[in-house]
């Protein structure tokens, strides 16, 4: 029985030691002292009124949140549709496509950011929104393609015979079977990929420009520079905006089952 | 056939994103890492890595910085796993969510938490000043063991599923089996639970020590201008000094001793167990 309670003790201050940034960053945005402390002295709101009169942050919140949802309804649909194909229809070399489909995940970000503006730079469109875009769908897909797999494994494909036989045409069957059985693999896909998106900093890095800064990359900027309130309380709002989007990923489809797939990797 | 065309097509859009951003940006990158400032073809930048003193030491501190949060992640990860192993499935739930939830935001704001605890005015400093245990704040931020401390945070959920996922699979009545044989708790974990979730361990190393190689975001947050690890040396190149074959040159030495460090350490650990199985 002790040697349980040691284990118990030890996991809990694992827990609570990767939870500390949080508990740390979020109390102390609402310091109302002029520097960071911890812990914070007083409670105001100033350095949430504060984030409103520095554009770069609202501007690169709003880009961050545009750039990671189109990402996200790109990388699904590519995603999903590749998914979908690889697994009806198997032929010599689909497995060839198919670990092909997954590679980025086994090359370190630093390099798909480094070749990224290399090229990106040669055709044009390195610091754009294009390209953002493009990189972020890059490192998305192969998290799609993996959880919509997953998703078919346990497909039953009598369920769309049996729609074709009732009559239903092609165009019917995907929207009304195939789909809605695919959903939970499908929306946590979508989830997972406005996260990385959102998240990314190392691909990012590499392929924005002034006017097109993601909110990771300008908090990253400042906290180079100064190490103020501010940054705590522009950390704040990502950390519940994220959290919105965690306990989502959760009820869908279990973090448990998503990272059981993403551990091999990253 | 008419099997390939409807794969071809629908996979297409996605392969097309895979050639144009990853294989052939990847491709040009190598070319371009042999490029010599008289933009022709030299193998230059490669062999500064030989000749250099100052990027062998960038590299060994890449190294040096990595194993320790291997040992770290490990040594922390372990008794986690292990009383995931034998908790219910609902504590487990929770102990999985409060440790791969922090995982899903930035590492941005992660390493900015850990600023705010240990930098010199921080938190930690503070407390252990006001108590009187130390004189002068501790240095816990902008070296090796700032990196060492985040890295680890980034990393340690890794090291948790692979142990986990390890021991999950272990047959429970072998435990029992070896307990009803006479073999005492640390015996039966060092001769059937150890040895049975070898390949978690093993998995969980070779991937956080990859990871931790090629991190950039940590070392340049927590280690600050004093350890630049080979991933801020490469960026340094690229952004600032603008000399891109060699900044590519670096991130391609980088992956190279990665996966070199990662496939030796591979053998090894095969020829240990194929010696075990052969003598046994």
């Amino acid at each position: 029985m002790k040697k349980i309670n040691i284990l118990a003790v030890i996991t809990w201050i694992v827990l609570i030691l990767v939870n500390l940034p949080f508990l740390v960053i979020i109390p102390s945005s609402f310091t109302a002292a002029g520097f960071l402390s911890f812990p914070p002295e007083g409670f105001s709101w100033q350095w949430y009124t504060m984030i409103l009169e520095r554009p770069e942050f609202i501007d690169s919140l709003i880009f961050s949140l545009e750039l990671a949802a189109v990402t996200a309804v790109l990388a699904t649909i590519l995603g999903t549709l590749a998914a979908m194909a690889l697994h009806r229809y198997k032929f010599r070399g689909s497995g060839i496509i198919n670990s092909l489909l997954l590679s980025p995940l086994t090359v370190p970000s630093l390099i798909i950011g480094i070749s990224a503006l290399l090229f990106f730079t040669k055709i044009g469109i390195a610091g754009t929104f294009t390209g953002l875009l493009l990189a972020h769908a890059l490192i998305s897909i192969p998290y799609v393609v993996r959880l919509v797999l997953t998703g078919l494994s346990t497909f039953d494909y009598t369920l769309e015979k049996a729609g074709f036989m009732l009559g239903a045409n092609p165009l019917r069957v995907f929207w009304d079977i195939t789909l809605p059985l695919l959903r939970p693999a499908i929306v946590s896909g979508m989830i997972f990929s406005f996260l990385t998106s959102f998240d990314n900093v190392t691909v990012s890095l590499f392929l924005v420009a002034p006017d097109t800064t993601t909110l990771p990359l300008a908090i990253f900027s400042y906290m180079q520079e100064t190490l103020d309130p501010l940054v705590a309380s522009i950390s704040t709002v990502v950390i519940l905006l994220s959290l919105v989007f965690i306990i989502l990923l959760e009820k869908v489809y279990g973090l448990e089952r998503l990272f059981g797939l993403n551990s091999q990797s990253h | 056939m008419n099997k390939r065309l409807p794969v071809l097509l629908l996979t297409a859009p996605s392969m097309i994103i895979l050639l144009g951003v990853f294989l052939l940006p990847m491709l040009l990158m190598f070319l371009l890492s042999f490029e010599n400032a008289q933009e022709s073809f030299s193998f230059e930048n490669y062999l500064l890595f030989v000749q250099d003193p100052f990027y062998v030491e960038i590299l060994w501190r890449t190294i040096r910085v990595s194993l320790w949060t291997v040992l770290t992640t490990l040594v922390l990860a372990f008794p986690v796993a292990m009383y995931m192993a034998q908790a219910t499935g609902k504590m487990r739930g929770i102990i999985t969510m409060l440790i791969l939830a922090p995982h899903l935001i930035s590492v941005v704001i992660r390493n900015f938490g850990w600023v705010v605890v240990l930098g010199e005015g921080g938190w930690i400093n503070q407390m252990l000043l006001s108590l009187g245990i130390i004189d002068e704040p501790l240095r816990l931020l902008y070296n090796e063991l700032g990196v060492v401390i985040g890295l680890t945070d980034s990393f340690i959920a890794y090291m948790v599923l692979a142990i986990a996922t390890s021991l999950y699979a272990i047959d429970p009545s072998l435990s029992k089996a070896a307990s009803i044989l006479g073999a005492s708790r640390v015996r039966t974990f060092f001769t059937v639970t150890l040895p049975l979730c070898v390949p978690g361990i093993f998995a969980g190393v070779t991937l956080v020590f990859s990871l931790s190689m090629s991190a950039f975001v940590t070392p340049a947050l927590m280690g600050g201008t004093s350890v630049k690890v080979l991933p801020v040396i490469a960026y340094e190149q690229i952004m600032s000094t603008l000399n891109w074959p060699l900044g590519a040159a670096l991130a391609f030495l980088l992956l190279g001793s990665t996966i070199l460090l990662v496939s030796a350490f591979t053998k090894i650990v095969e020829t240990k167990r194929y010696k075990e199985v052969f003598a046994s």
